[in-house]
Parts: C-alpha cells; sequence; structure tokens
C-alpha cells in the first residue's frame, strides 16, 4: 500500500510539473493511519464486529425473538470434535436435558451423551417464523418494501445442528432467562448498540457545527445566546440530564424503531455544545488566518476558500470528534438500556442484556451464569477497538500529535 | 464523558490574558454574577425537559374508578394546572427567596429533608474516590512520561485503555457477583453484597460504624476510582511530554541542572497545572461515574432516588437534584479556575 500511496503522489507530481503538488490529506492521514498497528488491527475487529451485526440473522442460529421458556439459563453448548474412542471426527453435539434437584428446587442440566447430533454449515431452518429479511434489504421500511413490491426473505443460517424434533439445541454461548440464545441476541443487540454511537455523533456534528458556524460567523448576539445554551447545557451532569431527557417518552410506551431514535436525539442534544463551542473557535481563528487572508488577496472566491482552505481542517476535527464521541456514546447507550430507560424489549442492546444479569446472576452467578455477562465483555470490546482506532485516526490527522 | 468536556487551556489563558489585572475579589464576584444567568438558564431548560412528558404525578390516579374526580383535585392540591412555564417561576421564587425545593409527591417530605442524607452519602463515596484517583493517576502520569516507551509505560498505557473501555456499572455488577459468590462459598464476606451499612449499623459503637461504612466503601470506591484513573492519568502523562519538549526544559538541561531537579520544579510544576484546570471538569464525569455505580450497588445516594423519582413523575424531587447538582459543577469549575488563577502567575483576573 506504501508504493500504491507513493506512486499516486508521483502521479501526481508528474501531472502537474512544475507546481508545487503535496500529497492530499486522506493520503498523508493514510500513511500515518499505517504506522499504527494497533489502530490497524482495531479496524480489522470492528470491521468483524460489524459485519456480524450486519449479518446477524445469517450467523445465529435461531431468529432474532425465539424464545423457549423451557430452556432459560441452559449452559453453553460444547462443540465435540473427538468421538468414544477419540479420533478426530466431524464436530457433533450432544443434547441438554433439564432436571430439578428435588433438595434445593434449582435446574440442573445434564449432558444426554445418548445420542450425537452432528453439526451442520449452511442449514435452512423451516417454517414461516424462521424466515427472516436479510441485511441490505432489511435497511428498508417495511412499507416502502411493499410498495416496491421487494418480498425478499431467507432461510439459511451459517451453522445448526441435524435434529427434525428440536430436542438439541445448539447455544454457543447458552440462554437467558427467556430461553433465548445469548450468542445470536449478542449480534442482534449489536446492531443496535453499535449504530448508536455513530449516528448520535453524526446528528451531534451536523447540530454542533450548524450552532458553532453560525456562532463565529455573526458573532453578536446569535454568539451570545448560542454560548448561553452550551454552557447551561454543560453546567448539568450528563448521566442525569440523558437520564432525565429519555425519560420523557418513557410513559409513551414508543416502537422501539421511534425509542432507537430517541436515544439518538437525546444523546446528540447533549452532545452538541462541546463540538459547537469548538467549531466556533475554529470559525473565529480560520477567518483571520495568514492562509485565508493570503487566499482572498490572492483573488481566490468565497467557495474556493472555504471548500479548499477551510473545509479540510474541519474535516480532521470532525473525524477526530467522531472518533472521540462514538465510544462515549455507545457507553452511553449502555448505561441507559442497563437503568431500563433506553432500549425497550423485544429489541436488545448489551446493556439491556446486562440489566438482566443484574437480575438474574444469583448467588453463583459468576460460575453457573457466566455467560449472561458477556455482553460486558462486548461493550468492552467495541469500546477499546473504537479508542484504539480513535487514536490512530487522531495521529493520522492532527498534525501535533504526530510521531 | 469527560474526555470531551476538557476545556481549551489556551482558551481560558488567553480570555484573561488580556484584561487588565484587578484585584482577585472583584473576579470572584464578577464570576459568581455569571453563574446566575447559566444558572437560570440551565434550570429553566431541566424544568423544560422534565414537564415535557407526557402526563404528570396526577395522571396515575386518572382511571380511579371509585373516585373519578382525584387525579384532578390531586392536581388542584399541587398546583399542577397552572402552565409549566408560571410553575418554573414559583420554583425558581421558592428556590432563591426560601431555599425551598419544594414537596416530595410521593413521600409528601419536604425535598431538602429527602435529599440532603442521601447527599451526604453519595459525598461520602465521591470524595474518597474523586481523592485517590487522582492521588494515584498523577504519579503514575509522570512515571510514564518520564519513562515513555519503556516496558512499564507500555504497561501502564495498555492497562488505561481497557481501563478507559470498561463500563463502570459492569464492573460494579461483577464486584457484586463475586463478594456475593464469596459469601455462599465460605458463608463469610470478604465484601459486602452491597449498601452502605451492615443490617445490625444501629447497634453498633461509633468506631465500628466508621469501619463498617468504610468496608461497605471498598468496592464502590475502587470501581469509581479506576474509572477516572485511566483518564486523569493520560491527560497528566500527556501534559508532562507536552512540558519536557518545551526549549525552557532543554535550556534547564543545558545549565547543567540535574535531570530531577528538572523535572521536579521546571517540568512537573507545569503539567500540574491542567490537574487543576480539569478536576472541575471531570467533576461531571465521576458524578455520572459513581451515580451508575451507586445504582448497582444499592449504595443509598442521589441516583437511586433519582431513577425512581423519574419514573413516578416526582418533579419536584428530580428538579432539586438536577439543581443541586448543576450548583455543585457550576462551584467545582469556579473554584478550580480560581486555584488556577492563584498558582499560574500568567493567568490575570
Amino acid at each position: 500500500m506504501a508504493d500504491a500511496a507513493t506512486s499516486t503522489r508521483a502521479e501526481a507530481a508528474q501531472a502537474t510539473p512544475g507546481s508545487v503538488q503535496g500529497a492530499s490529506l486522506t493520503t498523508i492521514a493514510w500513511q500515518q493511519f499505517k504506522k499504527h498497528p494497533l489502530a490497524r488491527t482495531a479496524l480489522v475487529i470492528l470491521g468483524i464486529m460489524y459485519c456480524l451485526a450486519a449479518f446477524a440473522d445469517f450467523f445465529a442460529p435461531y431468529p432474532e425473538h425465539q424464545i423457549n421458556p423451557n430452556a432459560t439459563f441452559e449452559p453453553p453448548t460444547a462443540v465435540r470434535f473427538l468421538d468414544a474412542s477419540g479420533h478426530l471426527t466431524w464436530p457433533y453435539i450432544y443434547a441438554q436435558k433439564k432436571s430439578i434437584d428435588m433438595t434445593t428446587f434449582e435446574s440442573v442440566w445434564t449432558v444426554d451423551t445418548s445420542h450425537a447430533y452432528k453439526l451442520r454449515f449452511f442449514v435452512h431452518l423451516r417454517g414461516v417464523r424462521n424466515r427472516y429479511v436479510p441485511f441490505p434489504v432489511s435497511l428498508i421500511p417495511v412499507q416502502l418494501r411493499h410498495v416496491l413490491g421487494i418480498h425478499g426473505w431467507a432461510t439459511l443460517h451459517l451453522f445448526g445442528v441435524a435434529d427434525p424434533s428440536g430436542q438439541a439445541q445448539i447455544h454457543l454461548l447458552g440462554t437467558d432467562d427467556l430461553g433465548s440464545d445469548v450468542f445470536g441476541k449478542l449480534m442482534f443487540g449489536a446492531r443496535i448498540s453499535l449504530t448508536i454511537g455513530i449516528l448520535a455523533s453524526l446528528v451531534a456534528i451536523v447540530i454542533g457545527m450548524l450552532m458553532g458556524g453560525l456562532a463565529g460567523f455573526y458573532g453578536g448576539w446569535i454568539d451570545e445566546i448560542i454560548l448561553r445554551f452550551v454552557e447551561a447545557l454543560s453546567a448539568i451532569p450528563f448521566l442525569f440530564l440523558l437520564l432525565t431527557l429519555s425519560a420523557v417518552f418513557y410513559p409513551l410506551h414508543l416502537p422501539s424503531t421511534t425509542q432507537f431514535m430517541l436515544i439518538i436525539v437525546a444523546l446528540s442534544v447533549i452532545g452538541w455544545g462541546q463540538i459547537a463551542r469548538a467549531v466556533r473557535g475554529q470559525v473565529l481563528s480560520l477567518r483571520e488566518r495568514d492562509f485565508t487572508v493570503a487566499a482572498q488577496a490572492l483573488g481566490a472566491s468565497n467557495m474556493r476558500v472555504i471548500t479548499r482552505h477551510l473545509l479540510p481542517q474541519t474535516l480532521s476535527f470532525i473525524i477526530i470528534s467522531m472518533s472521540i464521541q462514538i465510544p462515549e456514546y455507545t457507553l452511553a447507550e449502555s448505561v441507559l438500556s442497563f437503568f431500563g430507560l433506553g432500549v425497550q424489549p423485544p429489541s436488545t442492546s448489551w446493556g439491556l442484556m446486562l440489566s438482566t444479569a443484574q437480575s438474574f446472576a444469583g448467588v453463583t452467578g459468576l460460575t453457573d451464569r457466566w455467560w449472561i455477562f458477556t455482553p460486558g465483555v462486548a461493550i468492552f470490546l467495541a469500546v477499546l477497538t473504537w479508542n484504539l482506532l480513535g487514536d490512530g485516526l487522531r495521529d493520522a490527522f492532527d498534525p501535533k500529535s504526530r510521531r | 464523558m469527560s474526555q470531551w468536556d476538557l476545556p481549551a487551556p489556551s482558551l481560558v489563558l488567553g480570555t484573561y490574558h488580556l484584561e487588565a489585572p484587578r484585584s482577585m475579589i472583584f473576579y470572584v464576584i464578577r464570576r459568581l454574577f455569571n453563574l446566575i444567568p447559566t444558572f437560570i438558564i440551565a434550570t429553566f431548560l431541566a424544568w423544560g425537559i422534565i414537564q415535557a412528558a407526557p402526563g404528570d404525578f396526577a395522571s396515575q390516579f386518572a382511571f380511579n374508578q371509585v373516585d373519578p374526580n382525584k387525579a384532578e383535585r390531586i392536581r388542584e392540591v399541587l398546583g399542577l394546572s397552572n402552565p409549566w412555564y408560571v410553575r418554573y417561576f414559583y420554583w425558581l421564587r421558592n428556590v432563591v427567596l426560601h431555599f425551598d425545593l419544594g414537596t416530595s409527591m410521593t413521600s409528601k417530605a419536604s425535598v431538602t429533608a429527602l435529599i440532603l442524607p442521601l447527599m451526604r452519602n453519595s459525598m461520602v463515596l465521591l470524595l474518597p474516590a474523586t481523592a485517590l484517583a487522582f492521588a494515584i493517576a498523577i504519579p503514575i502520569g509522570v512515571y510514564s512520561a518520564l519513562h515513555k516507551y519503556s516496558i512499564a509505560d507500555r504497561i501502564l498505557t495498555v492497562f488505561s485503555l481497557l481501563g478507559l473501555a470498561v463500563p463502570n456499572f459492569f464492573l460494579a455488577l461483577i464486584v457484586l457477583a463475586f463478594s456475593v459468590q464469596w459469601f455462599h462459598a465460605y458463608h463469610w464476606f470478604l465484601l459486602p453484597t452491597g449498601g452502605m451499612t451492615s443490617t445490625d449499623f444501629s447497634s453498633f459503637s461509633s468506631w465500628h460504624k466508621i469501619i463498617d461504612v468504610g468496608w461497605h466503601l471498598i468496592g464502590p470506591v475502587v470501581v469509581v476510582t479506576l474509572s477516572s484513573l485511566a483518564f486523569v492519568s493520560r491527560v497528566m502523562r500527556g501534559e508532562m511530554l507536552e512540558v519536557l519538549g518545551q526549549d525552557y526544559i532543554r535550556t534547564a538541561k543545558s545549565k547543567g541542572l540535574s535531570e530531577r531537579a528538572v523535572n521536579v520544579k521546571h517540568a512537573l510544576r507545569n503539567a500540574i497545572l491542567v490537574i487543576v484546570a480539569i478536576i472541575g471538569s471531570t467533576l461531571p464525569g465521576l458524578v455520572s461515574g459513581a451515580g451508575s455505580v451507586e445504582f448497582v450497588t444499592g449504595w443509598p445516594g442521589i441516583t437511586p432516588l433519582f431513577i425512581r423519582s423519574i419514573f413516578a413523575q416526582d418533579v419536584y424531587v428530580v428538579m432539586a437534584l438536577l439543581t443541586i447538582l448543576t450548583l455543585l459543577l457550576m462551584v467545582g469549575n469556579l473554584l478550580s479556575d480560581l486555584a488556577l488563577a492563584m498558582i499560574d502567575p500568567r493567568i490575570r483576573y
């Protein structure tokens, strides 16, 4: 890739002989980004996570809202590679059976080794309830799909077990209090947990740049009002303001898509102030900077000054502040859902899954029901990789932090 | 939440630098007057958000079969029939003139009486956690900066990255589950399983009471400290590195000063300014972080009450908590600015 970057640079230099042509912002940024092995790893991990979330229907062995009251807190299914005589064989699983311990009245799961169920790849689940709308199509609203006549649905899953009776179920990370597959639920939850941060930061940046631009450009009383408002907004502690904002719509029992958008609105309503303040400062200083004045003196139009001199500067800022905000918003969403004011069932997110972990951990939850804590690890991983990626991006786009 | 709350130091310095030197008292008074509009806008904003929720406290009685007019009567008694902005000014008048934060609708008690003990409990958690976080983070940051890219620095960097990514309510959940499980296995408490006091707390002697609360503090304080440790130590490391790269450090070194004198007298003294500057702005993050830990561990602080009041639409309690926290943050920011002005001779006030 280094060769490709330098060759494009060389081509660019050749294409305009005589003029001094520097590398573009993205070229420099990419060169800098490549110096960050951790950031590149984070990018790959994030790519995998978003891929799993997008095609969750395919990767999960069972449909999204499938529950099973008879199989609550079933331990993870062990996938076995060795047969009874210790030889390597096609992977298979055993069914797990629930019984009640008559002294403690707790349900005890035992592995039933009487029959081995073979693991199958690319299985089709039969039945209308098992149909799902595959990823890119599922983004189109249902009504629009009807109008356009798109009735695409699929039944394909990456893996499953060959068991027509439904005795053996494969739960790689066990089941939760409703008997739904935690492994699948993690991926379905990722759809909300991983996208809310991006969408909320986009909305916050749009509002922040608009308000900051207005304040910086016009000054005077508009500037005063916006600054006062931002100051007041940041004077209220983040968590409590967020909880208050989310509680506004709580009594309405809105559908989960609306709730999802409202969380984005709540997060961005709180977050735009910081961006507005920074953009205002940038606009104020950029207007007076020598290169802007020089460009204007050379006869550049306002449009050219804005697109060639001002926007590249704000682009770096946008990317840097997005990389800071996305993990923060991801965390905030999980806290909100954990408190019961965020995503509502039947939709799910990692924070909401953890709130069931709080209710149902029991006395020996860490060892006996450890899999219901896995959403916490997922949040951790997502925030960590976003932070690492953000560090890389910051070094790539911020000339001051370059090594 | 805290990373982005950093005030741009240059901006702060710039503003005050331009002004003519005046006496400190005038500066403080001016800053206090500046707080008033912010306070009014913030509380008005909070009030508006709370009132935007559909229904009110009386709505839960709207379908009372025995007494169909109950909701309307309650509304009349509580004064909920006035428009929301009118009620804001009544509320503001009571707060400013009588320090009266209203009456809780659910418990019928004065909000002040309800909140004060919980506020004290929250402070008991928050203050040691804050002090501990700064006390540990500053040496870590300085050490990392002085031994840049050494193995210890790399390990500390990795740990602070991990620390930034762990949601503290999840950490609290793990600590709680661990202590429950410990008791289940060995039949004695290594750590308490939530709350602030033991069940037979009232029968303890006063020394025993302090020890008991301290023992209950361990888990929550460790979680809150860990979550803010990472941020503060990273800021400290960055600032220390920035200072170490300055020309006057090179000058000091070339004068023949010892490494120690350069690091402590020239570098640390300047780098520590940023810590003073961020103490005020890390408070919201700390309060919020401690809030979710309170909620998980059942610490009888303000957050559990806040959540309960939000669900019950107990407007005055929610409003009182928001107001007090806002005031606290504003005063915290002011104090941090004043401290900065006092120790940084470059700042003119």
